[in-house]
C-alpha cells in the first residue's frame, strides 16, 4: 500500500531568501486561515479583511499602529536577548506591569519636578522595576534549574494583582467614582508627542533601544556569548561562559526593556495607571520576537504591524461585533504557521508516495 | 468542623481539573514531547461542553465532544512538534493562545449563559461515613472517574509492556527506534491522550466548577497543570497528592473570601495559587538538581531517525 512520507533533508546552509520568505509567507497564511472562522460566527471573511487593511491605509491608522507598536516593540527587543541563549521569558507582561507602577511611584513622590527630571526618573524606575522583576525568574534558573517558563508566567499573575491591589486600593484617585484607576497625571509626567504628529516619544526611545540591543548582540563579547549558550549550554561552559551571570545580564535588560514599555504606556497613552493596563502586550512581543527570528531591527517593523493587527481587533470588535479575542487568534494562527514553517529553513522537506 | 469538611470537599472539586490534566501532561511529557498548551485545550474543552450542554441538555455528549476538541488542538502541536519537528516551547504557547483566543472568539453569545449543574453522585454506604464520605464519596460522577484514571494510568505506565514502551521512547528514542518501536505513534498517542484529559478537565470547569460561561474561565489553570507535572516527578499517583494540595490552596482562597478574611485586598489571596505554584517548583528544582527525578531524558527533543 502506498502512502504519503515526508522527506527531510537537511540543509548546510539557510539562504537569505528562504529566511525572509518564510516569516512573510507564514504571517499571510495565518492571517488567511482566520477565514473559516469569520464564517463560523457568521462574518464575511471579506468584509472582515477590508477593515484590518483598512487601519494600514489612512493617517489616523496609522498613528494608531505606531502608537500601539511602541510597547510591542520594547518589549520584543527586550525578548531577542533572553530567547538567544534558550531562556524562555514568558514574563514579559508582569515586567511590563511592573514597570508601569515604578513609573507611577516616581509620579507620586515628585510631582512638581520639571518635566525632563520627572520623565528621566519614570523611565529609570520603569527599566529597574521590570528588570529587577526579572531577575527573579532568572536567580530561580540559573542556581536552581527552576523551570523558567512556569516562573515568569506565573509572576505575570502576582505582578497583574499587585497593580490591581494598588488601583483598586491605596492609589484610588478619590475623585475617579470608584474606577480602578489613579488620578490624571500632571503635563510634567507626560512623554510629549514627536513633533509634527500624535505619536509619543516612546516610538524614539524603542527605535534607539532596539538599535543599541541589535549592536549587543552583533557586537558585543555578550551578545555572541548569548548565543553559544542558546546553541549549546555545554559548549558554552566548557569555553568558560558564566551561565549565571550571562542569565542574570540577559533578564534584566529583558525585564527592564518591558518596564520601559510599561512606563511609555502610562506616561504616553494612558496618563494614568488603571486595572488592565495591557491587553497582553508581553505576550504579543513573544511572537513578535519569534516572527523577526530575533533579530531587533526586525522587531521594528513587525512590532507596527502588530500595532496595526491591535487597532484592526478593536475595529472588528465595534464594526463587526467580534470579541476581543479575535486578534489572540490572528496572532496565534501567524504563531503556528511560523512555528511549523521554520523547519523549513533547516530542512529541505519533500512529500513523496511510497 | 463543618468548616474543614466543607473545604476538603471544595478541595477535591478544585483539584479534578488539575488532576486530569496533570496525569494527560505526564503522558505526553513521559512520550518526550513537553505541551505547554495545556491552558488553550483546557480553554477549547470548556467551551465545547459548555455550548454542547447548552443547547442540548446531553452532558455525555458534553463530554464527549469537549474531549474530541481537546485532541483536535492537542493535534497541531503534535503535528507540529513530532512531524515538523518544531520547537516545541513556542508551539505550546501558540497553542495556548490559540486556544484563549477561540474559545472567546467562537464563546462570545455564551457570555453570562449558565447550563444546569451536574448533579452530584454519593456512592450508597461509602458517603455515609463520618468525614470522608462528603469529602470523598458525594461528589460528582467526574471526580470519582478522574481518581479512576489516575489509578488505571499509573499502572498502564508503570506496571504494563506498554507504559514501558512509552517510557523508553520518552528516554531514548533512538534506542526504542532499533528496538522496533514506532516513536512517532507512541508520541502521537500519548499527545493526543494529554488533549483529551485536558479538554475532560475544561469541561469539569464549565460543566461543574462554574456552569456559567466567563471568557478566560481557565485562570492559569492549565500552567498549574504543566507545573504539578513537574510536582508530581512525571508520576500519575504523586499527580493525586498534587493536585489535591493545590485544589486545596485554592479553595482555601475561596472559604477565606467567603468568610470575609482579605476583603480590603482580595487580590492577595488571588495571588495565593500562583505564588505556591513558584514555591513548590523552588522546592522540587532544589532537591532535582541533585538528581533529576523521573523526568524523560529526551523531553522536548524532536526525533530525527539517524541524526541524534
Amino acid at each position: 500500500m502506498k502512502s504519503p512520507r515526508l522527506i527531510f533533508e537537511k540543509r548546510l546552509t539557510t539562504s537569505r531568501t528562504i529566511t525572509i520568505a518564510v516569516p512573510v509567507i507564514s504571517l499571510v497564511l495565518g492571517f488567511l486561515s482566520a477565514a473559516p472562522l469569520f464564517l463560523a460566527v457568521g462574518v464575511n471573511p471579506i468584509l472582515a479583511y477590508r477593515q484590518v487593511l483598512g487601519v494600514f491605509l489612512n493617517v489616523d491608522g496609522l498613528t494608531e499602529s505606531f502608537t500601539r507598536g511602541i510597547p510591542l516593540l520594547l518589549a520584543s527587543v527586550g525578548l531577542c536577548l533572553p530567547f538567544k541563549m534558550n531562556f524562555w521569558n514568558i514574563g514579559a507582561e508582569g515586567q511590563l506591569f511592573m514597570g508601569a507602577f515604578g513609573a507611577t511611584a516616581i509620579v507620586f513622590l515628585l510631582p512638581d519636578s520639571p518635566a525632563f527630571v520627572l520623565l528621566g526618573s519614570m523611565m529609570i524606575a520603569g527599566f529597574i522595576f521590570g528588570g529587577l522583576f526579572g531577575l527573579i525568574p532568572g536567580y530561580l534558573k540559573a542556581r536552581l534549574e527552576t523551570n523558567e517558563v512556569l516562573t515568569t508566567l506565573m509572576l505575570n499573575f502576582a505582578a497583574i494583582l499587585w497593580v490591581d491591589y494598588l488601583v483598586y486600593g491605596p492609589w484610588r484617585d478619590p475623585k475617579g467614582f470608584g474606577f480602578p484607576l489613579t488620578p490624571m497625571f500632571p503635563p510634567n509626567a507626560r512623554l510629549p508627542w514627536i513633533p509634527g504628529t500624535r505619536i509619543h516619544t516612546g516610538l524614539i526611545v524603542g527605535l534607539v533601544c532596539a538599535g543599541l540591543v541589535y549592536v549587543f548582540l552583533a557586537r558585543t563579547k555578550w551578545g555572541y556569548e548569548l548565543k553559544v549558550t542558546g546553541e549549546s549550554r555545554l559548549a558554552a561552559k566548557y569555553a568558560g561562559i558564566d551561565y549565571v551571570k550571562l542569565t542574570l545580564l540577559a533578564m534584566f535588560i529583558s525585564g527592564g526593556l518591558a518596564g520601559l514599555a510599561g512606563m511609555g504606556l502610562v506616561s504616553g497613552i494612558v496618563l494614568r495607571l488603571r486595572h488592565g493596563i495591557s491587553p497582553g502586550y508581553g505576550f504579543s512581543a513573544i511572537i513578535i520576537a519569534w516572527l523577526a527570528r530575533l533579530n531587533p531591527l526586525a522587531a521594528v517593523p513587525v512590532s507596527i504591524l502588530f500595532g496595526g493587527l491591535l487597532v484592526a481587533g478593536d475595529a472588528l470588535q465595534i464594526g463587526l461585533g467580534l470579541a476581543f479575542a479575535t486578534t489572540s487568534v490572528f496572532q496565534a494562527l501567524i504563531l503556528l504557521f511560523v512555528v511549523g514553517a521554520e523547519v523549513l529553513t533547516r530542512y529541505k522537506v519533500a512529500l513523496t508516495w511510497e | 468542623m463543618a468548616f474543614f469538611v466543607s473545604l476538603l470537599a471544595h478541595t477535591v472539586q478544585a483539584g479534578t481539573p488539575l488532576l486530569l490534566g496533570t496525569v494527560g501532561e505526564i503522558y505526553a511529557e513521559r512520550s518526550g514531547v513537553l505541551n505547554l498548551g495545556v491552558e488553550g485545550m483546557m480553554a477549547m474543552g470548556a467551551l465545547t461542553a459548555f455550548t454542547t450542554s447548552f443547547y442540548t441538555g446531553n452532558i455525555g455528549l458534553a463530554l464527549a465532544l469537549a474531549m474530541v476538541a481537546g485532541a483536535l488542538v492537542s493535534l497541531v502541536h503534535a503535528f507540529l512538534s513530532i512531524t515538523m519537528r518544531a520547537n516545541q516551547i513556542v508551539s505550546g504557547l501558540a497553542i495556548t493562545i490559540l486556544g484563549l483566543g477561540l474559545s472567546g472568539f467562537l464563546g462570545k453569545p455564551m457570555i453570562g449563559m449558565t447550563v444546569p449543574h451536574l448533579a452530584s453522585f454519593p456512592i450508597p454506604i461509602l458517603a455515609e461515613i463520618p468525614i470522608v464520605g462528603p469529602i470523598f464519596f458525594s461528589q460528582d460522577v467526574l471526580v470519582y472517574a478522574s481518581i479512576l484514571l489516575a489509578l488505571v494510568l499509573w499502572f498502564v505506565l508503570f506496571k504494563t509492556r506498554l507504559g514501558l514502551n512509552t517510557r523508553s521512547v520518552g528516554e531514548n528514542p533512538a534506542m526504542a527506534d532499533s528496538l522496533g518501536l514506532n516513536v512517532y505513534l507512541i508520541r502521537y498517542v500519548c499527545v493526543l491522550l494529554g488533549g483529551v484529559m485536558a479538554g475532560l478537565a475544561g469541561a469539569y470547569l464549565s460543566l461543574l466548577y462554574t456552569p456559567l460561561w466567563i471568557e478566560g474561565m481557565t485562570a492559569g489553570k492549565g500552567w498549574i497543570v504543566i507545573a504539578l507535572t513537574i510536582f508530581a516527578t512525571w508520576n500519575p499517583l504523586r499527580a493525586l497528592l498534587g493536585a489535591y494540595l493545590f485544589g486545596g490552596v485554592i479553595a482555601l482562597q475561596f472559604r477565606l473570601q467567603a468568610i470575609g478574611i482579605g476583603t480590603q485586598a482580595p487580590q492577595f489571596l488571588l495571588m495565593l495559587p500562583y505564588l505556591t505554584t513558584i514555591v513548590a517548583l523552588v522546592l522540587i528544582s532544589v532537591e532535582a538538581v541533585r538528581r533529576r527525578m523521573g523526568m524523560p531524558a529526551a523531553l522536548g527533543l524532536p526525533y530525527v531517525r539517524g541524526e541524534s
